[in-house]
Formats: structure tokens, C-alpha cells, sequence
């Protein structure tokens, strides 16, 4: 029996063998090489979304460029880049390596993971509104790590917090929409009033300790890179590079689970497995990127309608979603620290005003048949 | 009038009795040390003079403040329901209040501090926000998905509170006069402040009382209304009138509070049945007693200190939206 498989398997490879040229299919590169042990190998690149990733991350290195230098002591560009491998002159070298430095890396790394976090959520969901951030896992995560500043002062704590809160509002919406199903506004809507609730309690905390712990709670509540803790950001990086091999596992599952419940069962996907698993990757990566920079949510809206508007619809746009919602974050806290140059515009508060339009835009735009 | 022919004659005595209970507590109850019994003597008119200056002076004044912006943010929620055919629509969810808030920030940026400005430019503001969302439901689409109304107006009000909260970030002196008025509280509030509310108050009482008959006809369909002689465009751009008098008046009084728009309404329609004109009269009870109550916890969950009354109305108001959604039909009006 074995070896009958075995003759089988071997039969088909010879025929894919003597086959003429395989043609790749429109849209597509296909790379064809020879194994070191002789078999012929090939590969389909997706030429649009290929194109699209490489030029995302070639501006995200120009606005990651200028965001080392501009501030209030303005850099050129020739004189970041030496800056950056220490070369220079020591100003500039510290400038940049100590101060713009890390707080560079922490945008970009919360942008990418709330973008990615947004795709994960709103593929599943099938809901391209479906950010963490509106249906209240932010505000669960802001109120529980407001809970750990206000209860034992500010430590390791918060970033764990926060991904408690998370996990429960997660679990809250989920389990209040049970019924339901999580496609349409009304899944949003119940999201949102357990946000509401999480928001009140952090009021609520906020308002019953003294000024200065609400002081140092405040950054939480609007979102801000200014108060981030350096273990929290490693943390973060390590989450977010496991969630990136994660992304490229359930890519596959992912992109079959667009379609209907039955569609994907018929294609040999358990879906509802995969709906766990993938909502934990999402839940896991806001907590983490929450717990860096606040609640600023709305990345995860925004990074993916970017990269669904520039690329193809025939897979689930995640390294797009990743890179656009680095870029966003990376500009709008740019924005918020050049735009007024002496006061600081807390980076939740740029992109709620860039965000709230787009989302608004997305509601009043008419219908089309599936989003 | 044959506005009051409900069955009133059971549960509207009721209510003005829990109304009148829940003031009388409004006025025992406080965060500071005037217990319960020395506020009643001071009731009596004892000499106990910290007691009388506390209750007249701090009480009495926000009770009424309660009362009247319980009155004004229930009959919205209502009107503003029963114009845009939407269970959810409240003048707090759908932006109307931010866009109040977001004027009186406007206005005090640009140097003004008049109480009675403050006022009509709340007013203003509401005024803008209301036509904004009453325009958004006209969108095909959007007006006949209740849920995706509020989602738009959640967008709207955290756009204009974001906007508000950039703009305190430029002047420290208003950042520190907006700073609580922005939650929502009803403590602190002069009765000058109620006087100056009045006038319009009134306007918008007497207009609300014409416009009831022609909103119930509304309520069977734009056609009927018109064919029983009654303008639909025109009974709108009253309502929206209306609802931006109340709301502005409300959120310049005692700052943008959410979600009793929703709730009173919803409660006041259980109690009276479908009818508009019913259940604009059992609103004017309900709004108060939920307004205080929620003002008498705050004040005494958190003693000494006190909670912005934003807080538990949001505590309260968030679970029944989520039980609205949830049910497996929405209500329609």
C-alpha cells in the first residue's frame, strides 16, 4: 500500500516534470529553479502586492529619515545617517541615538502591530470597521493598566495589565454578540458600549486618587509615546516579531475564512479553531502595543484601509497593513511633535483627528455589495 | 388638550412621588460632613448656619440644576427619536452634546466668559451638531440602520472631542475652566446660571407643545403626516430646533452628559406606549429622577471627594444600549 502511494506520488511528479513550462497566472512572477536534488521548485509572487510592500517600506525609511531629524534641533539628512552608525559630531550622534532613537522604534513597532492586530480582527470578523480599538479593547486595556498605576505605582505591571483588560473586553464583546454573529454594526455598537463601561471606570479610578498619580495615569488615558517603559517596548518587539511568523501561519486559513462558514468548512479549514487562535494573536498584539503607547486604536483602522485601497484583493494584506500603519504612526507623531514645535501633540490625539473623518467617510460612503 | 389621556391616572402619580423622594434625598445626602439629619433640621430652619448654607446654598441649587437638565436631556432624546425613526438616537451619542462642548471651547479660546454667552453659543454649537446628524440620516442607508447611526455619531463626538482636547493644549487658562465642565457634573452650578437658562427653556417648552400633535403624525409616515395637513420638513426643522435649545441649555449648565437620552426615553415608551405625546409627558418626571439619582450616588461613592455625574450615567446608560442592540429585532419607530 505504501509503496503504491509512493509510485502514485512519484508518477505525478514526473508528469509535472516532462509537462511543458507552466505559464503564471496573470498578476503573478513565478520563480522556477532546480532543487540541489533535482526537483523543480517554483514559486508565485503576487506582483501587485510585492510592488506595493516594497515601496511602502521605501517611505517608511524616508519618513523615518526625517523623523530622526527634524525636531528642535533640526538634523539633514546627510548628517542622520552617519548620526546613526555613531559617526559625527557627538550632539548629533546622542541626539539621535539616544533620544529619537528608541522613541522611532516604538512607533513604528505600535503601529505595525495595531495595524496588523486591525487586519487579523477585521478579516476574521469580516467587518472592515472591526478595529480594537471601537469595539473597546483599548479602553478594557486603558482601565486595567490605570488600575495598576493607581493601586501599586508604576512598574513592570501596566503592560501585563493591559493585556488582561484586553483578553476581558475581548471576551465581553464576543460574548454579548454570541447570538449574533459578528458581522454588522450592531457587533461595533455592543463593542462600543463596553467600551463606554471601561472608559467610565477609568474616570472613575481617576477620579478617586490625588492629582499627581492621575498625573502619571494621564498618557493612558489619550495615548502618548512620551511615557513609554523600555521593558515594555522589548516586550512588544518580541510579540510583535512572533506575531508577524504567527500572521504568516494563519495567512493561508485567513484568507479562505473571507468567505462564508460553510465555504471555508468546505475547504478543509476549522474555522472556528482558527477564529480563536487568530483572535487571540489580535487581542495579544493590541495589549502589547496599548501597553506601549496608550490607546491609540485607530491605527488599526486606518494601516488597513490604506493597504487594502493599494493592493489586490485576492489575499489578506498583511505585510501592506504592517508597514502602512507603521508609516501612519511614525507621521502623525512627527505631526505632533513639530507641528506646534513647543508644545507636544499627544500622538492619540493627531490620529483621532485624522482618524475620526476616515472612519466617518467609510460610514457615509454608500454600500457595496461586500466590503 | 388631549395631549394627557394616557393611563396616567396609576403610574404618573407614582413617579412625581419617587420624583419628589429622590429631591428630598438630593437635599439630605451630601459629600461633605452635613449629615442627613442636620440638613433636615436645617430644613426646619434651625440655626445651624454651616448646615443652612450648605443646603440652600449648595443643595438646593443643584437639585434644581438635576431637575431641569434631566427635563431637557430626556425630552431631546425623545424628540430627536422620534424625528429620525431611530430607538438609539441620543443627543450625547450622536454628537450633538460634543458639538456643544466643542463651541463652548471655541468661544472661550477666543476670550469670552460670560455665563449667558455661554449659553447661546452652546446653543449654537448643538444647533450645528444636530443638523449635521439629521443630514447624516438623510443618507441613503445610514438613517434606516439605527446601529450605524450611532457608530457615525460615536465618530463625530470623539472627532470634535479630540479637537477639543488639541485645543487645551494651547491655553492653559481654559484648559483649567473646560477641564471638568467637560465630564459632566452638576456640582459647583449658580443659580444665576438657572436664570439665565430660563428664558429659552421656555421657548423651547411651548414650541415642544405645538409640535406634539404634527411629531405623532409624523410617526406614521411622511406621506400620512402630509395628507392630514401637517408639513413634514417643517415639523423636522422644529425638532431639530428644539433639541439643540435643550441640549445646549443642558450641556452648558452642567457639561455633556450621555446616555439619559437613550434611557429615559426607552423607559418613558415602556410605561406609555408608542405615543409621542404620551411619552414626551412621561419623560419629564423620568429624566429628573434619573438624573439625580445618578447625581446622589456620585456623590457618595467616591466620599469626600466627588465623581463626575458623566461617569454613572455612562455606568448605567452603556448596558442598555448593549441590550438594545443585542435584541434580535430592533425596536422601530
Amino acid at each position: 500500500m505504501k509503496s503504491n502511494a509512493s509510485d502514485l506520488s512519484t508518477s505525478a511528479f514526473m508528469l509535472e516534470r516532462s509537462s511543458p513550462r507552466v505559464a503564471a497566472p496573470p498578476g503573478y512572477w513565478r520563480i522556477a529553479w532546480q532543487s540541489p536534488r533535482g526537483n523543480a521548485c517554483s514559486l508565485l509572487i503576487e506582483r501587485r502586492s510585492l510592488v506595493v510592500s516594497t515601496g511602502l517600506f521605501v517611505a517608511l525609511l524616508c519618513v523615518c529619515v526625517l523623523y530622526l531629524g527634524l525636531g528642535s534641533m533640526a538634523l539633514a539628512p546627510s548628517a542622520v545617517i552617519p548620526a546613526l552608525f555613531g559617526a559625527g559630531e557627538m550632539i548629533s550622534v546622542f541626539t539621535v541615538q539616544e533620544l529619537r532613537l528608541p522613541r522611532l522604534a516604538a512607533a513604528c513597532l505600535t503601529g505595525g502591530a495595531f495595524a496588523l492586530a486591525g487586519v487579523l480582527m477585521q478579516t476574521l470578523a469580516r467587518n472592515r470597521l472591526a478595529t480594537p480599538g471601537i469595539i473597546g479593547i483599548d479602553n478594557g486595556a486603558t482601565a486595567f493598566a490605570v488600575a495598576s498605576i493607581v493601586n501599586v505605582g508604576v512598574s513592570i505591571a501596566p503592560p501585563a495589565m493591559a493585556l488582561v483588560g484586553a483578553a476581558t473586553a475581548a471576551a465581553l464583546t464576543f460574548g454579548l454578540v454570541a447570538g449574533g454573529g459578528t458581522q454588522g454594526y450592531r457587533f461595533i455598537v455592543a463593542g462600543f458600549g463596553v467600551g463606554a463601561v471601561f472608559g467610565a471606570l477609568t474616570q472613575l479610578m481617576l477620579a478617586r486618587v490625588a492629582i499627581d498619580v492621575a498625573n502619571a495615569a494621564y498618557p493612558w488615558t489619550v495615548g502618548s509615546l512620551n511615557a513609554r517603559h523600555d521593558n515594555a517596548v522589548g516586550l512588544l518587539a518580541i510579540g510583535l516579531t512572533v506575531g508577524i511568523v504567527a500572521a504568516g501561519f494563519v495567512a493561508r486559513p485567513l484568507s479562505l475564512m473571507r468567505f462564508k462558514d460553510a465555504t471555508a468548512y468546505g475547504l478543509g479549514i476549522n474555522v472556528k479553531a482558527w477564529r480563536f487562535q487568530v483572535l487571540m494573536l489580535s487581542v495579544v498584539l493590541t495589549a502589547l502595543a496599548v501597553a506601549v503607547a496608550g490607546p491609540v486604536g485607530m491605527v488599526g483602522l486606518i494601516g488597513p484601509e490604506i493597504a487594502r485601497s493599494l493592493s489586490s484583493s485576492r489575499q489578506v494584506p498583511f505585510v501592506a497593513s504592517l508597514l502602512s500603519g507603521a508609516l501612519v504612526m511614525v507621521l502623525a507623531d512627527l505631526a505632533g511633535r513639530t507641528l506646534l514645535a513647543p508644545i507636544e501633540i499627544p500622538v492619540g490625539i493627531v490620529i483621532a483627528v485624522i482618524g475620526g473623518p476616515w472612519l466617518l467617510w467609510i460610514l457615509m460612503r454608500p454600500q457595496r455589495s461586500h466590503a | 388638550m388631549p395631549i394627557c389621556v394616557a393611563n396616567p391616572r396609576t403610574q404618573m402619580p407614582l413617579l412625581l412621588t419617587a420624583l419628589v423622594a429622590v429631591s428630598l434625598v438630593s437635599l439630605l445626602i451630601g459629600a461633605g460632613d452635613v449629615g442627613p439629619l442636620r440638613a433636615l433640621t436645617a430644613l426646619g430652619g434651625s440655626q445651624d448656619s454651616d448646615a443652612s448654607f450648605v443646603v440652600w446654598q449648595l443643595r438646593a441649587p443643584r437639585t434644581l440644576i438635576g431637575i431641569i437638565v434631566g427635563m431637557a436631556l430626556g425630552v431631546a432624546g425623545a424628540l430627536l427619536q422620534a424625528v429620525s425613526r431611530n430607538p438609539l438616537a441620543e443627543p450625547g451619542l450622536l454628537g450633538v452634546s460634543a458639538g456643544a462642548a466643542f463651541a463652548v471651547a471655541i468661544a472661550l479660546v477666543m476670550g469670552a466668559s460670560a455665563a449667558t454667552l455661554r449659553i447661546s453659543v452652546a446653543q449654537l454649537g448643538a444647533l450645528i451638531g444636530c443638523v449635521c446628524v439629521l443630514s447624516v440620516t438623510r443618507v441613503r442607508g445610514v438613517g434606516s440602520d439605527p446601529v450605524r447611526l450611532v457608530l457615525a455619531g460615536a465618530a463625530f463626538s470623539g472627532l470634535l472631542g479630540s479637537l477639543t482636547s488639541l485645543m487645551l493644549l494651547f491655553d492653559q487658562r481654559v484648559a483649567d475652566e473646560i477641564r471638568f465642565w467637560v465630564i459632566g457634573s452638576l456640582a459647583g452650578r449658580r443659580l444665576d446660571d438657572v436664570v439665565a437658562l430660563l428664558p429659552s427653556l421656555l421657548i423651547a417648552a411651548v414650541a415642544v407643545a405645538l409640535i406634539a400633535r404634527p411629531l405623532s403624525a409624523l410617526a406614521l409616515g411622511e406621506r400620512a403626516a402630509s395628507g392630514l395637513g401637517h408639513h413634514p420638513g417643517l415639523i423636522r426643522w422644529c425638532v431639530v430646533a428644539c433639541v439643540a435649545v435643550l441640549v445646549g441649555a443642558a450641556t452648558a449648565i452642567a457639561g455633556p452628559i450621555a446616555f439619559i437620552g437613550l434611557v429615559v426615553p426607552f423607559a418613558a415608551r415602556a410605561m406609555a406606549g408608542p405615543d409621542i405625546r404620551h411619552t414626551l409627558w412621561f419623560c419629564l418626571p423620568i429624566g429628573p429622577l434619573m438624573v439625580l439619582s445618578a447625581d446622589i450616588i456620585a456623590r457618595v461613592v467616591v466620599a469626600p471627594s466627588e465623581l463626575p455625574i458623566g461617569v454613572l450615567t455612562a455606568l448605567c446608560g452603556a448596558p442598555v444600549l448593549v441590550a438594545v442592540v443585542r435584541a434580535r429585532r430592533l425596536p422601530t419607530l
